[in-house]
């Protein structure tokens, strides 16, 4: 998905709802959730705190985002050791994920980049796609 | 405990709460103000003998079937029970199955069937239930293990894998969880009468109780009031904990 894969209307009717719900998870201020902040690094998220935006956000927007979706999504169509080798990702895959977390900044992604350390990338708009690809799914589902 | 509310409106999940431990459990903790929903796999009668147990304790109980070997059965389940009592603040994982015998005789099967209820199972209600504690930034999880996860016992190498597991489940999660105020322990019972320990009774039941320091089989209320220290907040400051309730059976 790059950034044109959601439409003006997509983003306004998620975002706001999507800011209030993060920043309720992650216990900062609704301005500090901007779309290109890393949650990491810039929103002092830990790993324990995926779980809890995933949840809020189903609950919030009504639908189903399965565990282990972002990482799965992060490889796009390459198989598993296609992705990485040995916890690091292969040149591939690092092509793949660029792809898929466009709206990060190039400078982000780090060579060699450890898979653990993907998390460090994901933003307000990882989260953004997330949802609006799990509510066009479950529209494409319900036709 | 009588005339205390420990848990007073806390909204509890007992797995294997129809018999044996779990049943106890249910009605401790529903005397103590809980709203308790336990789970059974597939005894009715048992469960409605429970659910009749429970009347006029105090707490609210009721009962779900749900087969905790099925992952998306867990989560259906879990997210209707959150609905109805609008949180999970306890959790207590009780459900447990044995298939003893020596490792020779063992089938590939029994060593399924007990790591599919007694790990799995837990791992299955484990993920469903754990983001509601995150959200709550608050919540109790006991798990029931064995004294066989530590002491070595004839006939039980599948189960004792499996309460092993458990106890090393609850410290790893202890450490997880610990940032969002969620505290993990576990109780390890000995040798408690119940159905599921009738057979090794019978059969070793002299044996067995010579090597008890306390000289006696426990009762499933022995092992209950230990749950409830560890739902209640007289433990809020414990976590990562394997409490043996077993009258001294592991140290012998």
């Amino acid at each position: 998905m790059t950034q044109s894969d959601f439409t003006a209307e997509e983003f306004a009717a998620v975002f706001p709802k999507l800011a209030e719900t993060m920043a309720e998870a992650l216990g900062c201020d609704e301005e500090d959730i901007t779309l290109t902040a890393s949650l990491i690094d810039d929103l002092d998220a830990e790993s324990i705190d995926f779980l809890d935006i995933v949840f809020r956000l189903e609950k919030t927007f009504k639908v189903k985002i399965p565990r282990g979706k972002i990482m799965e999504d992060s490889r796009g169509a390459l198989s598993e050791s296609e992705f990485e080798s040995n916890g690091v990702v292969t040149s591939a895959g690092l092509i793949q994920l660029k792809s898929f977390l466009s709206e990060v900044p190039e400078e982000r992604f780090k060579s060699p980049l450890n898979v653990s350390d993907i998390p460090r990338l994901f933003t307000p708009e990882t989260f953004l796609k997330l949802v609006i690809k799990a509510q066009r799914e479950q529209a494409g589902a319900a036709q | 405990m009588e005339g205390s509310n420990l848990l007073a409106n806390k909204a509890v999940v007992v797995t294997g709460g129809s018999r044996g431990i779990g049943r106890s459990i249910v009605l401790t903790l529903a005397a103590q103000g809980a709203n308790v929903t336990f789970l059974y796999c597939s005894n009715g009668a048992a469960a409605n003998e429970t659910l009749a147990a429970a009347a006029g304790l105090g707490g609210i109980v009721k009962a779900k079937q749900v087969d905790i070997r099925d992952a998306q059965s867990c989560e259906t389940a879990i997210e209707a029970i959150a609905e109805d009592t609008g949180s999970i603040d306890i959790l207590v994982n009780s459900a447990g199955i044995i298939r003893d015998n020596i490792l020779g005789l063992l089938t590939n099967e029994d060593v399924q069937e007990v790591l599919a209820t007694n790990v799995l199972g837990v791992f299955n209600i484990l993920r469903p239930v754990i983001p509601y504690m995150i959200s709550r930034r608050k919540g109790k999880i006991i798990n029931i293990s064995s004294v066989a996860g530590e002491k070595g016992g004839r006939g039980q190498t599948n189960y004792a894998a499996s309460k092993g597991a458990i106890n090393a489940l609850t410290k790893a999660l202890a450490v997880e969880l610990a940032p969002r105020n969620i505290l993990v322990n576990c109780v390890a019972p000995g040798v408690i009468e119940t159905e599921m320990t009738e057979a090794i009774r019978q059969q070793a039941g002299d044996v067995v109780k010579s090597r008890i320091l306390l000289g006696r089989f426990g009762q499933p209320e022995d092992v209950a009031k230990v749950v409830l220290f560890f739902a209640s907040s007289l433990s809020d400051y414990v976590t990562g904990q394997v409490l043996h309730v077993d009258g001294g059976f592991k140290m012998s």
